[in-house]
C-alpha cells in the first residue's frame, strides 16, 4: 500500500535504495537487505496481478544503470466515467450475473472501483430480469484464459458414449447457448473451423504457446458461428390435427389454428426439418395427427412403427 | 505485517471511496464492499499508517478513530494523493463486460439502449479487452409479456396469465404475484406466487401465452431467496426415472437431460438411467426418439409407450396413406 503511494506520488524514478529507506514497512528492525529484496519482488508481483503497472527507467539518460521505479498516474487511475442513473443501475445488476466464484469476484471488484469513483450503483433502482451466467464446465477456467488471450490449446475431447480424442486448437472465442459454453476456434489437425462443447472437454487443458500466439482471422463472427446451434430457418409449413387442449408445444409454434370439431383443431406449423417435426408430432401420440405434407406424414408413421417393432423384439 | 493482495486492492478502492463521501456509517461501507464491518475496521487501522514516503504529520492518511469507535462513522482526510481508484485489471474488465452482455441479451428492446450506452462507456475505459471474444445468448421471449411482468413486479400488482405446462401437456389460466425475474440455462423465467397452486412456482416466459396486469395489489409473501437452479433442474427422491437403452443417434440426450450412465455401450447400445419431471414427459421423449430409444424399466412405461404408438397409428389406417403391407 505504501509502495503504491510512494511510486504514485513521485514524478521521478525512485531507486530501490530510496524505496527501502523511505517506505514504511521496508526498513526497521530485522529487515536485512535479503528480506527487503524478497518483500519488494513479492509486492511488485502482487501489484502487477492487480493490473497496476510499475514503470522502470532512469532519470538521467547517461546513467542507465541507475534503475528506478514509478507508477504513472495516468496509467494507474481509472478514467472518469459519467453514467446516467439508469446506466449505473444496470451496471450494478452486473455484480449478480456470474455464478462462477472467480468471475463473480472479478466483476464485484470492478463495480467496487466504480463505487469508489463516486458512482451511485444501485441495482434496485431498475426492475428488470436478473440474468445469471454459470460456468460449471471443469475446463472453463483454462479455456477462458486461452480464448481471451489467444493461447493455443491441446485437450481431450469426448462425446457421450465415445472414447476421448486429442485435439489441438487455436481458440477464437467462447459463447454461451442455453446455459452451456462452447468454444469456437481453428482446429490445427483438421485445418478447419470447429465448435467444441466445453462439457465434452476434459479438465486438463494444456497451453501450447504463449498469449498472443496467433491472431483471430478478420471477419470471424462468433454470433454467426453460434448460429449453427440454432434451428435452421423454416422451409415449408405442415398441417397437423391436434386434440383440443393438448399438444401445447406444437400449438406454441403454430401460425394458424382452425377449429375442426369438438375434439380437434387443425394447425399449421412452419418447419425446417421434416424429420424433426415428425419426431415432435410422434411424441404426442394419438393427440397429434400429421395431415400434410406426405413426407412428414410418412415419417411419423415410420417412427411410430419403429416403437412397436422395437417392443416386439424386446 | 503481511497484507493480502485482496486487501491491497480493497484499500486502494476504499481511500477514494471515502474521500468521495465525507462521513459515512461504517455499516454502509461494509455493505458496499461486501465484507464484515470488522474487516473494514482492520483495513482502516492499516490505512492509518499509510502515507507519503518519509512522512511528516499531514502526509499520512488520517482517520478519526474516535468517530469510528463511538459513532460507527468513518471520517477520512489527508489522502489527496489517492483521489481515484485504480484501473480495472484485464480480468475485472472482462468479467464486467461479459456480465453486461448477458444483461443485454436478456433485456427487452426498450431497455437495450441503456445497456448499450453503459457498455460503450465502460469499453472506452477498458482498453484492449473491450472486444473480448465472448458472447452470451439468451432465448428471447415475447417482449410484451416480459414488459408486462416487469411492470407488474415494479408496481406490485397481480398478473393473470395463460400458461402451458409441458410435464402434463396442459394449458391453464392462473393469477400470479411476480417475485422476481431471472435467466437460467439461457432462458427467461419468472418466479411468482401462484394462486392456482397456492405456492411459489417458476414460470418459463416462452411458455406464457398471454399476461395481463390486474388492479389487485400483490399480497406479502414471505419467501426465501433460494437457489432456483436446484429447484429447476435438481434430482430428488421424488424425481421420476426410467432405464433406457440408447442407440448412438440418441447419445446426445445425455448432454441435455439428467442421465446416469449404467456402463459402457455394448454393440452401440448404451444403457442409462434417466430422470425427468414425470412419466408422461418420459413417454413423449421415448416416442419423439422412437427407434433410437427403448424402455427397459419400468414396464408400465414400456406398455404406455406402445399403447400410445398403437393408438396414434390407428389414425393413419386407410385414409390417404399408402399401406406398406
Amino acid at each position: 500500500m505504501n509502495l503504491v503511494i510512494a511510486l504514485l506520488v513521485t514524478r521521478q524514478f525512485v531507486s530501490k535504495e530510496q524505496i527501502r529507506d523511505s517506505v514504511a514497512g521496508y526498513s526497521g528492525d530485522g529487515v536485512d537487505v535479503g528480506s527487503f529484496d524478497r518483500m519488494f519482488e513479492r509486492d511488485k508481483k502482487e501489484l502487477r496481478e492487480l493490473g497496476i503497472m510499475i514503470e522502470t527507467g532512469s532519470n538521467e539518460a547517461f546513467f542507465e544503470d541507475e534503475k528506478g521505479y514509478r507508477i504513472r498516474r495516468d496509467e494507474f487511475e481509472l478514467a472518469d466515467i459519467l453514467f446516467t442513473s439508469e446506466e449505473a443501475a444496470v451496471v450494478g445488476l452486473a455484480a449478480r450475473v456470474w455464478q462462477h466464484a472467480g468471475l463473480a469476484a472479478e466483476s464485484s471488484n470492478a463495480i467496487l472501483k466504480l463505487k469508489a469513483a463516486g458512482i451511485a450503483v444501485d441495482p434496485n433502482a431498475l426492475t428488470m430480469v436478473e440474468p445469471q451466467l454459470s460456468a460449471d464446465e471443469p475446463s472453463f477456467d483454462r479455456m477462458w484464459e486461452a480464448a481471451t488471450q489467444q493461447i493455443p490449446v491441446t485437450f481431450a475431447y469426448q462425446r457421450p458414449g465415445q472414447q476421448p480424442e486429442a485435439r489441438r486448437v487455436e481458440p477464437w472465442g467462447l459463447f454461451s447457448w442455453h446455459g452451456r459454453w462452447y468454444m469456437a476456434g481453428f482446429d490445427l489437425e483438421r485445418e478447419a473451423e470447429r465448435v467444441f462443447r466445453l462439457s465434452r472437454v476434459h479438465k486438463e487443458v494444456s497451453f501450447a504457446g504463449t498469449p498472443g500466439s496467433y491472431t483471430i482471422p478478420e471477419g470471424v463472427d462468433l454470433r454467426q458461428i453460434a448460429q449453427a446451434l440454432f434451428p435452421a430457418p423454416a422451409i415449408d409449413a405442415a398441417t397437423i390435427r391436434v386434440r383440443r387442449g393438448r399438444c401445447q408445444d406444437l400449438r406454441r409454434q403454430s401460425e394458424t389454428t382452425k377449429r375442426v370439431d369438438d375434439q380437434w383443431d387443425e394447425i399449421t406449423v412452419a418447419y425446417a426439418s421434416p424429420w424433426q417435426l415428425a419426431s415432435e408430432i410422434a411424441s404426442f401420440g394419438p393427440d397429434a395427427v400429421a395431415i400434410a405434407p406426405g413426407d412428414v406424414r410418412e415419417q411419423v408413421v415410420a417412427k411410430l412403427r419403429s416403437v412397436l417393432s422395437a417392443e416386439g423384439a424386446a | 505485517m503481511t497484507i493480502s493482495s485482496n486487501q491491497v486492492s480493497r484499500m486502494l478502492a476504499l481511500v477514494p471511496y471515502l474521500r468521495n463521501r465525507g462521513e459515512i456509517p461504517v455499516d454502509d461501507v461494509a455493505r458496499d464492499f461486501g465484507v464484515p464491518v470488522k474487516q473494514i475496521v482492520k483495513d482502516l487501522s492499516i490505512l492509518w499508517f499509510c502515507g507519503l514516503p518519509n512522512a511528516y504529520p499531514g502526509d499520512m492518511i488520517s482517520i478519526d478513530m474516535d468517530a469510528l469507535k463511538i459513532d460507527g462513522v468513518v471520517k477520512l482526510s489527508d489522502a489527496d494523493f489517492l483521489p481515484k481508484p485504480s484501473r480495472f485489471s484485464p480480468y475485472e474488465a472482462l468479467a464486467l463486460i461479459v456480465a453486461l452482455r448477458t444483461i443485454r441479451a436478456s433485456a427487452t428492446p426498450d431497455q437495450a439502449h441503456i445497456i448499450d450506452t453503459a457498455l460503450a462507456k465502460l469499453e472506452e475505459v477498458c482498453g484492449d479487452v473491450a472486444g473480448a471474444p465472448v458472447d452470451v445468448h439468451v432465448e428471447a421471449a415475447d417482449p410484451q409479456i416480459q414488459s408486462t411482468l416487469e411492470a407488474a413486479l415494479a408496481n406490485k400488482v397481480r398478473v393473470a396469465i395463460r400458461y402451458t405446462t409441458p410435464a402434463r401437456d396442459e394449458e391453464n389460466e392462473r393469477e400470479i404475484d411476480p417475485v422476481r425475474m431471472f435467466t437460467a440455462q439461457g432462458r427467461l423465467f419468472c418466479e411468482a406466487w401462484c394462486y392456482l397452486a397456492d405456492d411459489v412456482r417458476i414460470f418459463r416466459l416462452d411458455r406464457i401465452l398471454s399476461a395481463e396486469a390486474t388492479q389487485t395489489p400483490t399480497a406479502p409473501h414471505d419467501l426465501e431467496r433460494r437457489d432456483l437452479s436446484e429447484d429447476l433442474f435438481g434430482v430428488s427422491e421424488d424425481t421420476a426415472w426410467a432405464i433406457l437403452d440408447l442407440q448412438p443417434a440418441a447419445y446426445w440426450l445425455a448432454e441435455y437431460y439428467t442421465i446416469e450412465s449404467l456402463g459402457e455401450p455394448v454393440d452401440g447400445v448404451w444403457r442409462v438411467k434417466m430422470f425427468a419431471t414425470g412419466m408422461e414427459w418420459m413417454r413423449r421423449l421415448v416416442l419423439k426418439n422412437a427407434g433410437a430409444v427403448t424402455v427397459v424399466e419400468p414396464h408400465v412405461l414400456a406398455e404406455d409407450v406402445a399403447t400410445h404408438a398403437r393408438l396414434a397409428l390407428s389414425a393413419y389406417d386407410g385414409n390417404n396413406l399408402k399401406s406398406e403391407e
